[in-house]
């Protein structure tokens, strides 16, 4: 049997406050990380992102506070990511009630992180998020939240990470992201067939359709949306009820 | 029990909410009086053993003594004799070894059907429920114990149960309702064998 497809809401978060709008009826605390996350649990979510989008020193603190606040209610995976900088960072990071984190430019500057986290703390702890943005026939990484070009090519990049002992990717195209136009095809399915690890795709969804194309075009084992769920327009329920129909097996999400 | 690495919120809160009383430990000598064990599914074999070794005799007179023990993930495959994954003895409390995935992307990640054979743990669980996993590693019993199965590339035992001591391969912390149930069901076979 294989895996169902995993269906991931992202918060992106600013000082403990989910920065994207929110749309969600009888909720009293919008914005409140901890109290989404259950929401999407309650609605069938396989797991949860938040991704501390400012990281600052300050912000960090009560990212943690707010992970720690989440996990007591949340019976699915949860993964961090943003501003997580140091070994440190992760233990600090999983200690709090993380399952996963995500390391992205830290993984670059410092490749060998990967492997002391692995190590440590085990492959399915580490996470390792991409962002590539397409340059003539190939896709280049980015670091520092998608402003500071590497030179590395980003299919060679995946494969490094897994070798290094990441147990996840998280890949967002940069061009498609915030587009709503759809995931790139291209881009997910050449990572996926890269590498032997698990690829999640991210960036650009808009439609349940896209999230139904990334998973079967471009093979991807999940996709993480954001804004599709924020803004109210669909429930992850919904979603699933539309990948069942177009025969992607999922997780029957059960009370 | 704290091995000193990763998340043992998830399932501390796990258990708290189907009604125990959860005391995390992270000096072995301390598992020697706990009515019951719980060993947690973050980290590494070589390095959950050498957490344990100062009292491994001790403990797996314990174990073999009747308590209540539940492995989960790493924590179940702990409990077999030795691992693919780090050289040096298991607590070894059930027999075989723990080898690596054969086939498929490694590591398993994400929500995989559990087909129940030994009913206990999963009492009110319905048939064809998934739960989540996170495992590059699976347990190869050499006697008896399979309570569950799973497939991946292979056939491999979800869950195990000799007696009093239960393991399961997935995340029971991280499985929704039906993961808390299962807990439920652990911590009553628990109060009932005190």
């Amino acid at each position: 049997m294989v895996l169902t497809k995993r269906i991931i809401p992202c918060l992106d978060v600013k000082d403990g406050v989910v920065v994207k709008g929110i749309c969600f009826k009888d909720l009293r605390s919008v914005g409140d990380p901890p109290s989404l996350a259950v929401e999407y649990q309650d609605q069938g979510a396989d797991e949860i992102v938040f991704l501390d989008v400012k990281a600052s020193v300050a912000g960090a603190k009560t990212l943690l506070a707010a992970v720690t606040k989440t996990a007591e209610n949340l019976f699915i995976p949860l993964t961090v990511g943003g501003g997580i900088r140091s070994f440190e960072d992760v233990r600090r990071t999983l200690k709090a009630g993380a399952d996963k984190t995500s390391v992205n430019t830290a993984a670059v500057e410092n490749p060998s992180l990967i492997t002391q986290c692995a190590e440590a703390f085990g492959n399915q702890c580490i996470v390792v998020a991409i962002d590539a943005k397409r340059t003539d026939g190939s896709w280049e990484v980015y670091t520092h939240s998608g402003t500071r070009p590497t030179g590395r090519d980003a299919i060679d990049w995946a494969v490094e990470v897994c070798e290094r002992g990441a147990g996840e990717i998280l890949l967002t195209s940069m061009d498609a992201d915030g587009t709503k136009l759809g995931y790139d095809i291209e881009l997910t399915r050449r990572v996926v067939r890269a590498v032997s690890v698990p690829v999640i795709a991210s960036g650009g969804c808009g439609t349940i359709d896209h999230i139904v194309e990334v998973l079967k075009k471009g093979e991807a084992d999940a996709a993480l949306a954001a804004s599709i769920f924020h803004y109210g327009q669909h429930t992850v329920a919904e979603v699933k009820e539309i990948l069942k129909r177009n025969g992607i097996r999922v997780r029957e999400a059960v009370g | 029990m704290d091995y000193g690495v990763g998340n043992l919120h998830s399932i501390s809160k796990g258990i708290e909410r189907v009604g125990a009383e959860v005391e995390v430990v992270s000096s072995p000598s301390e598992l020697l009086d706990a009515e019951c064990i719980v060993f947690p599914g973050v980290g590494a074999f070589g390095a959950a053993m050498d957490t344990l070794r100062p009292v491994l005799p001790r403990l797996r007179k314990r174990i073999m003594g009747g308590i209540p023990v539940l492995g989960v993930c790493l924590g179940m495959q702990i409990l077999f004799e030795r691992s693919e994954e780090s050289a040096g003895e298991g607590v070894g409390v059930l027999k075989g070894d723990v080898k690596r995935l054969k086939d498929g992307r490694i590591p398993q990640m994400g929500w995989n059907d559990v087909t129940p054979m030994d009913r206990t743990l999963f009492a009110g669980i319905s048939e064809g429920t998934q739960f989540y996993f996170a495992n590059s590693y699976v347990c190869h019993p050499s006697e008896t114990v399979q309570a569950a199965w799973t497939e991946y590339g292979e056939r491999f035992p979800s869950a195990v149960r000799k007696g009093a001591i239960f393991g399961v391969q997935f995340h029971p912390e991280k499985s929704g309702p039906q993961g808390l149930r299962l807990l439920q069901n652990f911590v009553k076979i628990a109060e009932g064998s005190e």
